[in-house]
């Protein structure tokens, strides 16, 4: 493909510094859980929020949670990359969401539902579009060309840098910019509830049977696509979607024999507690099973969207730094190779990232280090 | 750098389902006849409303329209049903077809899902129903959905920029295919009516409580409609050595971004001038070349006016027409069915009408296709979209030579 990853940014519960958030993780430092309380029933819920003091945009304060977090990530990864203004004139942007602006759009439409459509707001409405953070990040950086969101489920961050090595095979454009952003409310989490896929309570036990859900997060993760950077972007796996949870293995089996996986030294799982964890283990082990899966997902909970862009960023972390953090939570008698304290890493091999979406989709990319 | 071969891109299937009917045959038809399918909303109460019509489609005939055994499943969501019935009649066309990539646009996807969800939840009222809500509301699940019906399994892109949403996926799918990187795609859009965003456009008085008159000088607004279109594409050398039907080509596509405002073009018309002038620049074409344009036209003051002086400034007495008077605006999948549309008008060589016209804009000296369809010699149209953020497509289909 002749793609690498030149910049990378998140924006997560446990910081938003790349060095900072992957030393907690290095050291099994875990996201504080908050309580998130639904005014209309009995409910509360636990989800991991972004610390107040994550980075804001001067012109975003009125925005939406998920607009400021899509372009504080978005504009650090681009000074990661060593990128300006200038260089905007040739880059596109691609962000990629899965539940969009949630808070928003229950504020909309929840003044119809009390007051009747002559309450509705005019200033509200465009911020309810799937779009709009995508918009205020192509304003702020003076992006004038291409500009798509996508929107999808937990693989979407993958469908996303798919999307940009496209896009990249036009020589008009130099770098791609992909952000994916979710932000946390608690209709979202009543949903997810009622889903069955939400944990009542932290810690989430990746690969645990039964599996007992997820905890939602909120945040942002941000990659700069270009011809050149530290991390290449060896293969991507768009993969497709099962039709019955029970067809995920087989989808996953594709999506890591398309990607080689066999000689990874490790995979980034998406696992969280759900019946991913299952599909995943099953096909792990029947494509790559001495390769170390490491989850994020306890430490930092499900991202959705964003989670895909943390997961390729703790890849490349893992393969810059030729260390794996510690799986929180998982079972000491899995099959799996699952590391419980900070692991070493041939760093010389690839890492795989593996999507396992809540809504069907599927996909998965192969990374290396640039020796 | 690698350097790549431009390939070809042809249409060898087509679906549609929206207010002016099911399948290309139909749709044709009721273009020539110039309907009006703009009727009082009947799915959720408008009372309260400026606008209280749209372009809508019966659910019962969608229901008989198709074959498949899922389309009567509770769990589907109303696009779905539109976006399955599209599939059926694309693969009737290309009985084979198996994308390896299917793009999509769309805005709101499953909406009223969500707001059927949101109303049980304020009612204290656990419905049976509130996990079907929660599972298929999300955007990306009527082309999931009617993949998973017809034995489709390709990955999909799902294109959420509101109203350039269909067309930036045709286009995006277009350019993919004609990089070399894929030989087949599926691509187009769906949105169906949801009461979130028709109350949205109307507390932003975008849409009119009278006809929706695209260009006209009294135009007060646009209305909006539902539906859904597929095309599939396919490299054009392939599907030519196999003998495939060639609908028509693809050859171009243009995307511009003016950071103006969210909801609002710059009025000098710089975002869609600059996406129309990179489609003629992809497709390798002359302003002058192209024949027909489908305008994105939605009758709102602003959005006619920064279109219009972009289409007037860049080409010289191209007719044009917007289609969304007959049909209302589909958003999402807008783009699609006017690239269906325009598909249309180059096979009957044809210019489909813009209904509701009756006096012309003096700051907009365009030659409009008013109320009646006309005849005419049509080698390549330019369709265009713009949308909410900014965000601006065309593509560019001609006649397969």
């Amino acid at each position: 493909m002749n793609l690498a990853i030149r910049g990378m940014s998140w924006v997560t519960p446990l910081g938003h510094e790349i060095a900072d958030v992957w030393t907690k993780l290095l050291e099994s430092e875990e996201a504080d859980a908050a309580t998130v309380s639904s005014p209309i029933s009995p409910h509360s819920y636990f989800a991991f929020r972004v610390p107040e003091t994550a980075p804001t945009h001067p012109r975003l304060r009125r925005s939406s949670a998920i607009s400021r977090f899509a372009v504080a990530a978005g504009m650090a990864a681009l000074r990661d990359a060593g990128l300006d203004s200038e260089d905007t004139a040739r880059t596109a942007l691609i962000f990629a969401t899965s539940n969009g602006g949630v808070i928003y759009t229950k504020r909309f439409y929840h003044e119809i539902v009390e007051s009747g459509a002559q309450a509705a707001s005019p200033l509200l409405f465009p911020e309810t579009v799937f779009n709009a953070p995508a918009s205020h990040l192509a304003a702020i950086l003076g992006v004038t060309g291409a500009s798509y969101t996508l929107v999808g489920d937990g693989a979407v961050g993958i469908l996303a840098v798919q999307m940009a090595a496209d896009i990249m095979r036009n020589e008009s454009i130099d770098h791609c910019l992909v952000v994916a952003a979710e932000e946390i409310d608690w209709l979202l989490c009543d949903a997810y509830r009622k889903w069955r896929l939400l944990r009542a309570a932290p810690s989430t036990e990746p690969f645990q049977k039964p599996a007992r859900g997820m905890i939602l997060s909120e945040g942002a993760g941000a990659l700069v696509i270009s011809r050149e950077g530290r991390i290449i972007l060896d293969r991507i796996g768009p993969g497709g979607n099962f039709a019955k949870r029970q067809c995920a293995a087989g989808l996953l089996r594709d999506v890591y024999a398309e990607l080689e996986a066999k000689d990874a030294s490790i995979l980034v799982a998406s696992a969280n507690g759900t019946f991913i964890d299952a599909a995943e283990e099953e096909a792990i082990l029947q494509k790559i099973p001495k390769s170390l899966v490491y989850t994020a997902k306890p430490a930092l909970g499900e991202g959705v969207a964003a989670g895909a862009i943390w997961q390729v960023i703790a890849a490349s972390q893992a393969l810059l730094s030729g260390q794996i953090p510690p799986v929180l939570g998982a079972p000491r008698d899995s099959a799996l190779q699952i590391p419980h304290t900070r692991t070493e890493i041939d760093p010389s091999k690839h890492a795989i990232v593996s999507t396992c979406g809540l809504n069907q989709q599927i996909a998965g990319l192969s990374l290396s280090k640039r020796l | 750098m690698e350097r790549h071969e431009r390939a070809r891109v042809a249409v060898i299937g087509a679906g549609i389902v929206s207010p002016l009917g099911f399948g290309l045959a139909e749709t044709a038809e009721a273009l020539r006849q110039g309907h009006d399918c703009v009727t009082e909303v009947t799915q959720f109460c408008v009372e309260q409303c400026r606008c209280k019509t749209a372009g809508q489609i019966r659910d019962e005939t969608l229901r008989v329209a198709t074959t498949t055994r899922l389309q009567r499943s509770e769990r589907l969501h109303r696009a779905a049903r539109m976006v399955i019935c599209a599939l059926e009649q694309v693969l009737t066309q290309a009985p084979q077809f198996q994308p390896q990539l299917t793009v999509v646009g769309t805005t709101s996807g499953g909406m009223t899902f969500g707001e059927q969800y949101y109303r049980s939840l304020r009612r204290a009222d656990e419905s049976r129903h509130t996990p079907t809500w929660i599972a298929n509301y999300l955007p990306q699940k009527p082309i999931v959905d009617a993949q998973a019906a017809l034995g489709i399994s390709a990955p999909c892109q799902v294109i959420a920029n509101a109203c350039a949403s269909g067309t930036n996926a045709v286009g995006h799918a277009f350019e993919c295919i004609r990089s070399g990187r894929y030989e087949r795609i599926l691509t187009g859009g769906y949105d169906a009516l949801s009461e979130l965003v028709f109350v949205g456009f109307d507390s932003l008085q975008a849409s009119t409580p009278e006809k929706c008159r695209p260009f006209d000088a009294t135009r007060t607004g646009m209305v909006l409609g539902e539906g859904a279109a597929l095309l599939a594409l396919e490299n054009f050398d392939a599907a030519r050595s196999r003998g495939a039907t060639i609908l028509a080509e693809i050859t171009g596509y243009g995307i511009s971004t003016d950071n103006h405002h969210l909801t609002q073009p710059h009025p000098s018309g710089i975002g869609p001038r600059q996406a129309m002038e990179r489609a003629l620049a992809s497709a390798d074409l002359e302003a002058n070349e192209i024949d027909y344009i489908n305008a994105h036209g939605t009758a709102t003051p602003f959005n006619d006016a920064a279109e219009g002086k972009a289409i007037a400034e860049l080409f010289s007495n191209v007719p044009v027409s917007s289609t969304k008077g007959m049909m209302g605006h589909s958003l999402g999948a807008a783009g699609a069915i006017e690239a269906v549309i325009s598909m249309l008008a180059l096979q009957h060589q044809f210019l489909p009408p813009n209904i509701n016209f009756g006096t012309g804009d003096p700051e907009l000296p365009l030659n409009i296709v008013a109320n009646q369809p006309r005849k005419a010699t049509i080698r390549a149209v330019l369709s265009n979209s713009f949308g909410f953020g900014g965000t601006n497509a065309s593509v560019i289909m001609q006649k397969a030579a």
